[in-house]
This record gives structure tokens, sequence and C-alpha cells, in this order.
């Protein structure tokens, strides 16, 4: 188990951070909020043009640079922290990853390019009305007429869903799950952005009536989607807790600089005491999260068991870190104004997407044989 | 004394060779479970420690020269992973991990001498003489004092929550050698024979009805100065000297070590037909993470020091990780066996021994001794996040 980053990632790492600290600062960030944007075209496009960001964990052989999970959590951790409003999430660490997973070669050939050249934004449909997204829970049909394929059934909480170009929808096919990928635009499919309480990310409804579909692969897909979500919950814990780490600094220069009874707030136990505590969570869901990203990529039973660790923890302590940061900042860290509020958001959205602590705590019971 | 280190290669060995070299020997002397009996415990764990010494398996960063092994980092963390697996005592005490690393940075050759290879061997029991009734996490205030006589320094005054101290042969002790009013300035690091006359060692009894610990007073007890540890009144920087890495490589072993105490918690819980409760196993669930980041956070802390030559933040964290999850581990666990948690070992109903009451118990003191999580966080937050000081503590 080695947990150390080699320069090469390393210096990914400060590119990317300076890279987001320049382009998704507070009031770029309020502003892409405020409109009905979830990105804006001149970064995606330096995103993928200069930096390559979207072709990253995507196999060589089809216009990615082939890195893999270690390096696609890295990038994520930077995005997480300046909560960079983009479709990088849903694209590249979910709907790249689940098809470059898959053995349909026509498919890959057919999106991931696309998806590599930021020319072509993507996502996954798993949770329905329920908000689970377990995939016994799918209840999404798709009916074979000769080779065509239509699906029928409503998506909830699809990251990006009303946007995105490609969607990639778990739907059942008789016994079997199957993975679907069905454009964005197709007839019969009506999507709507959810009203939800993160404005930096947009959740989408996605209805399908009918909806003429490509399946992808063949046979039961059951397999397949458990090494992806694997994938897709190693990247969030990732995204989080560098979200976590920037709520601990934000506390930290504030309590070192806000006076009160004539010294600095960070001088008083009762601050020290929180700010320790937030940097235990932190430093250990780094270490939850480099472990997860390290070992998901052999899709084993020890990566099931990494990723719900991971964002069991890391969703917690995301929370945890951005309420912190609101009491620490007192009066200023309920305002509008302070982006105190926006970390809460995303924190607390992260946090019940994809399951929640308590599930994956579930899920990882029964993986260790509790 | 002579040391020998009869198992010592003379060239450099591979991991692998080196693994197997103390696997085989771990297996070949294992010495068996400690007797219940204090008085043979403690014969058993010096008679083991006597063996590792004898066989040069002692000391994983001390220099040779001392007894010791001189390994490099990365086989001082396999040294501790079979440490774990063989499931032996390692060769820790409050003398080795805290006394001696002092003693080797700063001690003069005759002390080093006179006393690192019997300290490590077992032959004599080291204790920590720092804290006093009125001066614990406020150390500085400390009152017992040393007052110079020629080659000798006369010593009076009180210690306490001196750990194993009714076994000591040694005390490792900060005394006052300026005024009261130059706190930190004014101390000096005395090494101080627990049998000379005017030392009176009383048992403390604590919350677990053991006697773990012990007053010690001090009554006109001669010193020599030749067991002075640095410059008379300079003995407050020595008391932050430590065995970094090897405390380093030493988190792998307690991982292990908790590892294996949840996987009789979670044995005892299904046992006992409370594994399926939901309650009982999102808590169960969350211990397992939570020893599963303290095998991470090590992995991590070794990684770093390989790679960078330190450990990063990752280290500053983990024993305020340990403390709370041995603490909530057990609590846990007594509710878990309700009313038979509250059984003590005396009790025939006892479930095993009732060890998981006296870890109850017992890890209250972990919270508090060697530095209070208050303490302990104030540490944190002011070097590591360079929070502002407290006005109301004194300046370090």
């Amino acid at each position: 188990m080695s947990f150390s980053f080699t320069a090469e990632q390393e210096e990914l790492r400060q590119l990317v951070r300076r890279f987001c600290e320049e382009k998704s600062s507070s009031e770029h960030v309020r502003r892409l909020m405020d409109s009905d944007d979830n990105r804006d075209d001149k970064i995606w496009s330096q995103m993928a043009d200069q930096l390559g960001l979207q072709g990253l964990s995507i196999p060589e052989a089809y216009g990615g640079s082939g890195f893999g999970p270690v390096e696609l959590g890295i990038v994520l951790e930077e995005m997480g922290r300046t909560l960079l409003v983009a479709p990088y999430f849903s694209t590249v660490a979910i709907a790249g990853q689940t098809l470059a997973l898959s053995d349909d070669e026509a498919a890959k050939q057919r999106w991931l390019p696309g998806i590599a050249d930021g020319s072509l934004t993507a996502t996954l449909a798993i949770a329905e009305e329920s908000g689970s997204w377990e995939l016994d829970s799918v209840e999404t049909t798709a009916a074979q007429a000769g080779d065509e394929w239509s699906l029928t059934g409503t998506k909830m909480y699809v990251l990006d869903g009303a946007t995105a170009d490609l969607l990639l929808v778990v739907a059942r096919a008789g016994d079997e799950l199957g993975l679907f990928a069905v454009d964005g635009a197709a007839a019969g499919v009506t999507r709507s952005k959810l009203d939800s309480v993160d404005l930096t990310r947009d959740l989408g409804r996605v209805e399908l009536d009918g909806v003429s579909a490509v399946r992808i692969g063949s046979g039961d897909a059951t397999e397949m989607l458990v090494k992806a979500t694997d994938l897709i919950l190693a990247a969030f814990a990732a995204e989080q807790i560098g979200g976590a780490a920037k709520c601990l600094e934000m506390a930290v220069d504030y309590a070192k600089i806000r006076e009160q009874f004539g010294r600095p707030i960070g001088s008083f136990q009762a601050i020290k005491h929180k700010c320790a505590d937030m940097l235990l969570e932190v430093e250990s869901g780094k270490s939850a999260s480099y472990y997860a990203s390290s070992v998901v990529a052999a899709g084993d039973h020890e990566s099931s068991i990494a990723a719900a660790l991971a964002k069991a923890y890391c969703s917690t302590a995301f929370t945890h870190a951005a309420k912190e940061n609101i009491q620490i900042h007192g009066g200023i860290g309920f305002t509008w104004e302070h982006d105190a509020h926006l970390y809460l958001k995303r924190a607390k959205s992260s946090e019940l997407l994809f399951g929640s602590p308590a599930r994956h705590r579930e899920r990882l019971a029964d993986l260790v044989g509790i | 004394m002579t040391v020998q280190q009869t198992n010592i290669p003379s060239e450099i060995e591979s991991d692998d060779d080196f693994r197997a070299r103390l696997r085989t020997f771990f297996t070949d002397h294992h010495p068996g479970k400690p007797p219940r009996d204090p008085k043979e415990r403690l014969a058993h764990q010096k008679a083991w420690n006597a063996t590792m010494f004898d066989a040069g398996f002692s000391g994983p960063s001390w220099p040779k020269e001392f007894g010791g092994m001189e390994l490099s980092f990365a086989h001082q963390v396999i040294y501790q992973e079979e440490l774990a697996r063989a499931r032996v005592p390692g060769p820790m005490g409050t003398g080795l991990g805290i006394a001696a690393p002092t003693i080797i940075r700063y001690g003069t050759q005759a002390q080093k001498e006179e006393f690192l290879a019997p300290m490590l061997r077992g032959d004599k029991i080291w204790c920590q003489g720092y804290s006093e009734p009125g001066a614990g996490s406020d150390l500085p205030s400390l009152r017992t004092t040393a007052r110079r006589e020629g080659d000798e320094y006369v010593v009076n005054g009180q210690k306490v929550w001196t750990t194993q101290a009714t076994n000591a042969d040694v005390l490792f002790t900060l005394v006052r050698t300026g005024t009261q009013e130059s706190r930190q300035k004014g101390i000096t690091y005395l090494l101080i024979d627990a049998h000379a006359p005017g030392v009176e060692v009383r048992p403390l009894r604590d919350i677990t009805g053991g006697a773990g610990f012990a007053e010690v007073f001090f009554d006109d007890v001669h010193v020599p100065v030749s067991h002075r540890i640095g410059e008379e009144n300079e003995g407050w920087p020595l008391v932050r000297t430590s065995l970094g890495h090897e405390r380093a490589a030493g988190a792998m072993n307690q991982a292990a070590v908790y590892r294996r105490v949840l996987d009789e918690l979670t044995a005892l819980a299904r046992e006992r037909g409370r594994a399926s409760e939901p309650l009982i196993r999102d808590q169960l669930a969350d211990f397992e993470i939570r020893v599963r980041i303290m095998r991470y956070n090590a992995a991590r802390i070794i990684s770093d020091i390989l790679t960078k030559g330190e450990p990063g933040a990752a280290s500053s964290v983990s024993r305020m990780l340990i403390t709370a999850f041995e603490q909530d581990l057990h609590e846990f666990a007594i509710g878990l066996l309700g009313p038979a948690g509250l059984l003590t070992k005396d009790s025939p109903h006892a479930v095993q021994r009732a060890r998981w009451l006296t870890g109850f118990l017992r890890t209250r003191a972990s919270t508090i001794g060697a530095g209070t999580s208050e303490i302990q966080r104030n540490t944190v937050a002011e070097q590591v996040l360079k929070l502002p000081h407290d006005p109301g503590m004194p300046p370090r």
C-alpha cells in the first residue's frame, strides 16, 4: 500500500489548482449560479484544449491520455476546492468511466472521443422517484423491436440530466439490467432542471416515453455497473474531501484575522478545537480517498469496500467541515454574500447523492461480513 | 555489559529476507500468553525483552552500539508489521519511548553506556516522573526541587500518575533547579534511582480498581550530578525529543492491534445475535471505517517519510483518532453486552474476563495521559494549522 504521489502527479495537482483558482473564482461561480448555464464554454474548451482534462482518464485508443482513477481523483479534489461549475463530474467521472468499462467497442469508438475532446457532454441515469441508486430499484423498462430498443420510465436526480448531450440510462430489459445510450434531444425525452439546494450543480429529471435507445454491451450489465459505481464513488469522495479541505482553510484563515475581545478568535480554545477536529477528518478523509482511488481500478471486492468507505467518510467530513466553517465565520457565514453557504449546499447534496453515508456503511457491513 | 548481536547480518539484506528472518524468530521464540499474576507477568515480559535483545531483535531505530538494530525506516515498518502479525509484545515501554531518545540525543557517552542497553533488554524498568499534583498540563509549573551540593543534587518533592512506578528501577524526572518564576527556564532533567534512600512509592488505586500507577515522594534524595541529562536549568527542551520515525512505523503496529480488537468485538456481537440489528451494524461499520482509516493513515505517514523525508499532517492527527476510537469502541461493547457488560473480572458470569468493562474504564485515561486531548488539539491547531497562540497560556 503506497500513498505517495509521483512528481508528475504533484505537477498535475498544481496545474489544476492554479487553473481552478483562476477560472473558478467566487465571482465566477456566482455568475454561473445565477444564470441558466451549468458551464462557461470558454473555460470548458480551455480545460479540454489546453489541459486535456476531459480526456485524462479516457484510454488513448479513444483520444484520451489514458490515466486512471488516481489522476482523476487529483483533478476532482482540486475542482471540489473551488466548486467549479461544469459538467465535468457527470461527463468524465460518471459517463466517461462507465463507457470506458463497457466491452462495447462500437459504443466506445462512437462516444469516448467526443468526451475526451470536450465536444460531448454526458451523464448516467440510475435513480428514479424512489431516490435510490440501488440497481435493483430500477423500474425503467427497455423494450426490443428488431434491432431497436425503446425506453420508458422516469429518471430523477440525474447530474446535468437536463443538459447532457448523451444520456446513459439504466433500464430493465426483461430479466436483465441493461445500459442504454439515449440522445438527449431524441423524440420522447422530456427533461427539466430540478430546483434543488446546490446551485453550483444541476440535477435533472428525465422522462422517457418510448424513446429510441442503443444498447451498450450485451447481457446483464449489473457487474459492470457495480464496477462503474465504485469508480464513481471514489471520484466523488475525492471531490468532497477537496471541498472539506477548502472549508477548513477558510475557517482557519478567518480565525487568524477576526478579532473579538481584543484578540484573534483563533487564539480561543473553542475555535482551535473545532479546527483540530476538522483537520483530523480532512486528513483521514484524504487517506480514505487516496486509498480508494488507488484500488478501484482493480474492480474487485476490495474496490467496493474502499469506495463505500471513502464515500461514507468523506461525505460526513465535508458536511461537518462546511457547517463548522459557517459557525466559525459567525454572522457573516450565514449571509448570502459569503461563500460558506455554497460549500454547505454542495456538501449536503453530495452527501445524499449516490447513497447516503448510512447506506454506504450498511453496504460496507455487508461487504466485510458484519 | 557486552552487547551481542548474533542475528545481525553484516550485509544489507532484502526486505523479503528481513521479513522472513523476523518471522522465523518470532515463531521459534514466541513467549506464549502472559500470566495473569502481575509479578509473573512482569517476569514474563522481562524474559521476552531479554530474548529479543540477546538475539538482536530490539530497538529497531536505535544505534547498534547500544544494542539496537539501526534499521532503515522501511525495515522499521516491516519490523512493526511482523511484530503485530506474530502477536508478541514489542520492546516498548515508557522509558524506551520517551527517555531513550533523549539520552541518545543529549546524553554523555558514559550515560549512554550505563543506561541504554539495560533499558532495552528489560533489566531495568524505567518510569516517567514529569507530572505533579499541581502540574499536569501546565508542566512548567512543577515544584519538585533539586538543590546542588557538590557533585550531588538533593531532591525534594512529589510526583504523581507515575505509571508502573511500583516496578521501577529508574525514574526519569523533571525537577526545579531555578526559581518558581523561572518556569521552564529553571528545569533540569534528572535520572533518579528508584531504590535510593528517601524515595517512597505509594501505589495509587485507579478507576479500574487496579494500581497501574503511583505517587512518588522524594525526601532529601541524593542524586549524582553525572545522572543529569543536558545542562542545569536546560532540561525543558529535552522533553519533546522522541523517536519520530520509530513512532510513525509503530502506527502500523497499532492499526493492526485495533484491527484485531474490532474483529473480536464483531465476533462477540455475532455470537450474541446482535450483529444484524441495524443500529448495531451501523456502529460496527463505523468502527470498521475508522480502523481501516487508521491503517491508511499509517501507510500515508510511512509513504510521506519514504518519499519526502518527513511525515505530513496525517501524523499529527493519528493520536486523536486512536484515543477517540478506543473510548468509543469499549463503551459500545459494554452497551452491546447490556447488564452483563457491567460485571467485573471477579464475577464468574463476566464476559471475556470483563475486558470490555476494564477497557471502558481504562481508556478514560487515553484522553488525559501524555497530554490531554484538549492540549493535544491546541498543539495541532497552533503547530499544524498555525492558529494564533492563546495569550492565556504561557509562551512555548
